[in-house]
């Protein structure tokens, strides 16, 4: 890499990260409002049924909610900031400790859906690119459509349906057998890591069953845009000079698909998928929910549904900061990859 | 890649894929593993935050009482305790003395220091989840010796035993916290069963303590709560074999899907868990308390209960003429004796004509969707549709969430509003007290002085004739005020792999699930 290329990535970095701050703030203000416009008083909600004013008030005021706004809003960025979510108000758990025992499950998801989105995205695409207005490309083309416009659920309740219910093959719900659950001594939270790190091989193969169907669910769902991508970028590219060229030198036309058209048709694909990867963390809400999976988004829904207003905005905040996080990430990524980006 | 390799793959891949789909679903414990699913989710196994039946049912077998109800009765008998009695004329002071070598199974010794110490902080905590409201007649509590415990009540109770046997008063050790809860996941009692893991949402893991020195232990070893969203996921890990049994709550047509499953048995008992109508008096039509009673005592004619239990819960309920629940003692009909066991149209006509109630009757009924089970809505639609057919109502359904609709409910928000009770424990007094009382918690505005006398009558006697004179005529007079309508009463209904054993000693009015008689094999 030559002097200007480092300074212009340095430069683009720079700015890229300068950037997130406003973007960070803005996300924590806009959770700081949502949680306060809400109508109702959270506190009360979240205590239920008969509860005397005066253990309300106490409540109020251990949870601050009885302070000027301003002052509100200023303690929740500093607290945002040190990660110092609060205790959750129904069951006074400590919110990072609701992330850390429930974030690994919802990573482990998200990349597995990940993974498939791209596997699935990128194999269908490149086919339906290739064969443009065979039946691959027809069939191709209407999974992508189908697939991203079915409800994430209504997928889930259909994989349940078929490979657990009907089949048997799989199993209908949560991380592992609950046997496995219960002996499994954990290291990292990950299952399919601590599975392994226990030697426990067994395991592990019960942790990758629970998981295909979530994965597979949300996965799939995330493909569609990709596979739609792929194929256009795939097109364009196919009709370039350098692709004539090599045609030209008498390379085998699966060597030039594969060698020149498809690599740089991939290139805006990392951008989308990269995106995908923080929508994934939306997705796994109601994947999580779907499949008893004991992720953050379970977490989340649990909490609303208590409207325990502590939890939900320690919650959204994690969410929020992942997804700003991932986004500078990529972009980062395809600083370094595309070299038009960063001179832009 | 030749074609010898890409097969060779293929193989192994096929391999894999039938040793997962064999390895699949084989995986529901060994024989003294017992693993239950639920969708009943607990709140605390602190018992000082714990006022509702799946804490409760961890609670118990976590830690030990001064009483008891054992399996398949309805007395209380000592448990922690050797022996327990009033020691005055007025039944308000109550004694107990702790059996010998009582410990937690943190091998620490179970004093009549932590009894104090647990009924105490209980009360000083009053967590607006937990039962300390249980504990509102007790003025002190005092120990006498190491074994020895003093109860002085405020007003005579006879019921206090039976508050003695509820998840709240369970006994923990002193060194939980005096003014806070004790975390989940870190709870210590002297019961059949330590805590191994608790994780909210995912399942509680209990193993057998070696600590618990009563007559009669665990019959298995450890036990696993597995939590599941749906009723339809339960019923699905049954069949797989991911759980031996399905107890709480399986709707009844996943019940009904699981009936002719091979390899699975339902085993069901008698069930005192109740669902009922509450009328808010300030707030429910009618322009006097006249019409108003009309209004409601035209309601109790109108309601087809028999139809609800057939229609819309498979016969998995039975209908209710009482608000204190057949298979409780004292337990009578009067709905049944005053409005009918099926309805009477005509009778509520009538009853609404003779107050000048104009009909049809505009009324506001609001349930939840999901607290007291999926099927709810199909209740609520079913009594709009019999209330509305009779010409004389004009039924609006309402519903939401239970967090706020407990809320709104008790705070004069809803002028007629669905209810569910399961006992705190299996007395009549606590079916009649904690409806009838002008200080209810429904917040009604029902306030009858001739039924105020007779509840404390009934608390106040040891005696089982008088006893069972006041609940005959307050359980009339609560029929002819009808400030609230019985709907019905559900039956402990749990299916289960064939070779589990015990769960039918456990079905009892107590609705104490009893993890430690079940056995497999």
């Amino acid at each position: 890499m030559t002097r200007s290329h480092e300074t212009s990535l340095r430069t683009y970095l720079l700015t890229r990260l300068a950037l997130a701050i406003p973007t960070v703030l803005i996300l924590l203000t806009m959770v700081f409002l949502l949680m306060r416009v809400a109508p109702g008083n959270p506190i009360q909600a979240a205590l239920g049924g008969h509860v005397p004013q005066a253990q309300i008030a106490k409540r109020e005021h251990r949870a601050g909610y009885d302070r000027p706004i301003l002052t509100q809003y200023v303690e929740y960025l500093k607290d945002a900031l040190t990660l110092n979510l609060g205790n959750s108000l129904t069951d006074h758990t400590p919110v990072t400790s609701i992330i850390t025992d429930n974030g690994a499950a919802t990573v482990e998801l998200t990349v597995a859906a990940f993974l498939v989105a791209v596997v699935v995205g990128v194999s269908i695409g490149l086919v339906a690119g290739r064969y443009r207005d065979t039946p691959w490309d027809v069939g191709g083309r209407l999974f992508g459509i189908i697939i991203y416009a079915a409800p994430v659920f209504f997928l889930g309740f259909l994989a349940q349906l078929v490979f657990a219910d009907l089949l048997g093959w799989l199993p209908v719900s949560g991380r592992a057998s609950p046997e496995v659950t219960a002996t499994l001594s954990q290291h990292t939270h990950f299952f399919l890591i601590d599975t392994l790190i226990n030697g426990d091989f067994n395991a592990f193969w019960d942790c990758v069953l629970h998981l295909i169907l979530p994965a597979t669910t949300l996965g799939l769902v995330t493909s569609g845009v990709i596979i739609r991508l792929v194929r256009v970028n795939l097109m364009q590219t196919m009709k370039g000079d350098y692709v004539e060229a090599a045609r030209a030198r008498g390379v085998r036309e699966r060597r030039v698909v594969i060698h020149h058209a498809f690599r740089n048709a991939l290139v805006p694909v990392v951008t989308v998928a990269g995106l995908q990867l923080a929508l994934l963390l939306g997705g796994a809400i109601l994947t999580e929910e779907t499949f008893n999976w004991p992720g953050i988004g379970a977490q989340l829904v649990r909490y609303l549904n208590e409207r325990d207003y502590i939890a939900v905005q320690g919650i959204i905040t994690v969410f929020a900061l992942a997804v700003v996080a991932v986004s500078v990430l990529i972009d980062l990524v395809n600083a370094f990859i595309d070299p038009r980006v960063r001179y832009s | 890649m030749s074609q010898v390799r890409r097969l060779g793959i293929v193989a192994v891949l096929v391999g894999v894929l039938a040793a997962a789909v064999a390895g699949c679903g084989s995986s529901s414990g060994g024989n003294s593993v017992i693993i239950r699913g639920t969708t009943d989710q607990p709140v605390s196994y602190d018992p000082a935050g714990a006022y509702d039946l799946p804490s409760y049912d961890v609670i118990y077998a976590l830690y030990q009482n001064l009483m008891t109800i054992p399996a398949g009765q309805s007395t209380p008998v000592p448990e922690a305790a050797s022996k327990c009695e009033y020691t005055d004329n007025s039944n308000q002071t109550y004694q107990c003395t702790l059996k010998p070598n009582l410990k937690f199974s943190d091998g620490t010794p179970l004093t009549s220091k932590d009894v104090v110490f647990s009924f105490e902080r209980n009360v000083k905590i009053a967590d607006p989840n937990g039962g300390s409201s249980l504990l509102a007649n007790m003025k002190s509590v005092e120990a006498k010796g190491p074994d020895t415990v003093i109860f002085h009540l405020k007003e005579p109770d006879a019921t206090w035993p039976f508050i003695l046997t509820t998840g709240s008063a369970a006994i923990v050790p002193d060194s939980y916290p005096a003014d806070k809860l004790q975390s989940s996941n870190n709870v210590i009692g002297s019961g059949r069963y330590a805590l191994q893991s608790y994780d909210p949402g995912t399942q509680t893991v209990l193993t057998k303590s070696d600590s618990y020195t009563g007559s009669d232990p665990a019959k298995n070893d450890k036990v696993i709560i597995q939590y599941y969203k749906t009723s339809s996921d339960l019923a699905l890990a049954l069949k797989n074999g991911e759980v031996n049994i399905a107890y709480r709550s399986l709707s009844p047509t996943d019940l009904d899907s699981l009936k002719n499953q091979s390899g699975i048995q339902i085993v069901s008992g008698n069930g005192i868990e109740i669902r009922y109508l509450v009328f808010n008096e300030n707030l429910q039509p009618g322009a006097t308390a006249a019409q108003k009673l009309a209004i409601r005592q035209a309601v109790a004619y109108t309601v087809d209960r028999q139809a609800i239990a057939s229609k819309v819960y498979d016969g998995t309920v039975t209908p209710l003429y009482s608000m204190v629940p057949q298979g409780l003692k004292y337990a009578t009909k009067p709905f049944d004796t005053l409005y009918g066991a099926s309805p009477n149209v005509a009778k509520a006509k009538q009853t609404l004509e003779k107050a000048g109630v104009k009909t049809p009757v505009p009324m506001e009924i609001w349930y939840t969707p999901s607290h007291y089970g999926p099927v709810s809505a199909d209740e609520y639609a079913e009594i709009r549709s019999q209330l509305n057919d009779s010409g004389l109502f004009n039924v609006t359904l309402k519903s939401t969430e239970w967090n706020q609709y407990s809320t709104a409910a008790f705070t004069d928000k809803y002028p007629v509003y669905q209810l569910g009770w399961f006992p705190d424990y299996p007395d009549a007094d606590d079916y009649t007290a904690s409806f009838y009382s002008k200080d209810s918690f429904l917040n009604d505005h029902y306030s009858n002085p001739e039924m105020e006398k007779l509840l404390a009558q009934e608390k106040a006697s040891t005696n089982d004739s008088e006893r069972a004179k006041a609940f005959s005529q307050i359980q009339d007079i609560g029929a002819k005020d009808a400030p609230t309508i019985p709907i019905w009463q559900g039956k402990q209904v749990a299916a289960a792999q064939d070779d589990i054993h015990g769960i039918e000693l456990t079905f009892d009015p107590s609705f104490i699930f009893r993890y430690w008689l079940i056995s497999k094999g």
